[in-house]
């Protein structure tokens, strides 16, 4: 079980980010419009953002203000994926996905790259990538660490409607593999098709939200966060 | 003449190395933390900038010859005497070059994009490992300016060296300096030939640096 009780102030526009949510190792899809605080919601998970509160992520204590515990981001192992291009210009594809993870086995390393066909870009720079390919790099890199976490920000914003859907099975599919919860922020509809639990950001604060679109309300943890199916 | 220019390069390498190292890690704290003093410690590190040279040159005399702190601790370790020495030029020109390594660096630094440190973070580098892998190839043309204008600027050094050096051929004297006895001896010929080489030098590590970053030379003018 995962844990959330955490509070923040937002980036720029001085919003209260407020989120309270319990969720087992699946996928969590959170939509909301522009500026409603889902990326800062990502960022505060992540340890870049600071906040205040809980989070429990699988055994780990990310974040306890009450016991002031709070673990800073290379510690938390969250594979993240931006909603922009964030690759190292100076390193090979091979060498970006590898990043800090060098230990991992090149076999893993196949498979990952096999799924989310990155495998024939390897040994290229990120300047000759196009942005759906760099996007498929970021999610390689976010899935090569074995991380704890996931947190991909509209991951398959960039993809042609083919691949986005054949990718989206490969994201469910790759996370079950982990066996680690995966959050995902996006715009697109269809991407609710894979997600076990949706949350909706208004305003800052996250409302769990039922298959119709209406809103329940703040849940507290304790309380069925509605599940899908 | 040889000697001279041959010794004006080495102090200028030796001096362009050991800033790189201190260089580094002073523009980093810079650039990326909040502390009291650091105001006066960006002061101290600009001074250079406009104190006159001799003045340095005095202050480090000071500090070098055997009764003053760092000469006596010299003599201590080394059995020999920092001022007129090789090594108290190195002292001189430490200091003397000191804004010219850490503003180009102190630029790289404050342009690295938010999301690389944070990547690198997130990939669960810290410390001296997220310096080495991504701050450093991050800010290579930062480092390359750094060392450029610190080895360029060396090798035009006059005043502070003269001053703690004193102009012992064969051992202190520089080229810069050189040129200037060769004038005043009337010396021609010699003169002319050092003067080339010394703007030959200034010309070459420019164009090295400029080629491999113009962007980059347009806004460091320290």
């Amino acid at each position: 079980m995962n844990e959330l009780r955490m509070h923040a102030h937002g980036g720029e526009n001085g919003l209260r980010l407020e989120a309270t949510a319990c969720f087992d190792n699946g996928i969590v899809l959170i939509t909301g419009d522009n500026g409603a605080g889902k990326t800062t919601l990502l960022r505060a998970l992540a340890g870049l953002h600071p906040a205040r509160g809980l989070i429990r992520v699988g055994t780990e204590t990310w974040l306890d203000t009450d016991r002031g515990v709070c673990m800073p981001p290379e510690r938390r192992r969250v594979g993240f994926v931006w909603a922009e291009t964030v690759l190292l210009p100076w390193l090979d594809v091979a060498a970006n996905i590898r990043l800090g993870a060098e230990r991992e086995s090149t076999a893993w390393l196949g498979e990952v790259c096999m799924a989310f066909e990155v495998d024939e870009l390897l040994t290229r720079v990120p300047a000759s990538l196009s942005r759906g390919e760099a996007q498929r790099v970021m999610l390689a890199r976010a899935f090569y660490r074995r991380p704890a976490l996931l947190l991909l920000d509209e991951p398959l914003s960039a993809q042609a409607p083919a691949v986005r859907a054949r990718l989206r099975a490969v994201l469910a599919a790759m996370r079950e593999r982990l066996g680690v919860p995966l959050i995902l922020v996006s715009h697109d509809p269809d991407d609710a098709s894979i997600a076990d639990w949706r949350w909706h950001m208004r305003n800052g604060r996250l409302i769990h939200e039922s298959a119709d679109g209406a809103a329940l309300g703040k849940t507290t943890c304790g309380e069925t966060a509605w599940k899908q199916g | 003449m040889m000697a001279a220019m041959w010794i004006s390069l080495k102090l200028a390498a030796v001096t362009t190395v050991l800033l790189l190292m201190v260089g580094v890690p002073l523009a980093w704290l810079l650039a990326r933390r909040r502390f009291r003093g650091r105001a006066m410690l960006e002061v101290m590190i600009a001074l250079p900038l406009v104190l006159p040279p001799t003045v340095l040159g005095y202050y480090v005399l000071l500090l070098t010859a055997p009764a003053g702190l760092l000469g006596r601790a010299w003599q201590a370790l080394f059995d020999a005497s920092l001022a007129f020495s090789f090594s108290g030029m190195v002292v001189a020109s430490l200091l003397y070059s000191l804004p010219f390594a850490v503003q180009p660096m102190l630029q790289a630094y404050r342009a690295l994009p938010g999301p690389w440190l944070e990547l690198g973070r997130m990939q669960g580098l810290q410390g001296a490992t997220l310096l080495r892998r991504v701050v450093l190839p991050a800010s290579r043309q930062g480092m390359l300016v750094a060392a450029g204008l610190v080895f360029a600027h060396t090798m035009g050094e006059f005043g502070a060296i003269l001053m703690v050096g004193g102009s012992i051929p064969g051992e202190t004297r520089v080229a810069s300096i050189a040129l200037f006895e060769f004038v005043e001896m009337g010396n021609d010929r010699d003169a002319a030939m050092l003067a080339l080489m010394l703007l030959g030098v200034s010309v070459l590590v420019l164009s090295l640096v400029y080629r491999r970053s113009p962007a980059m030379m347009a806004d460091v003018r320290p």
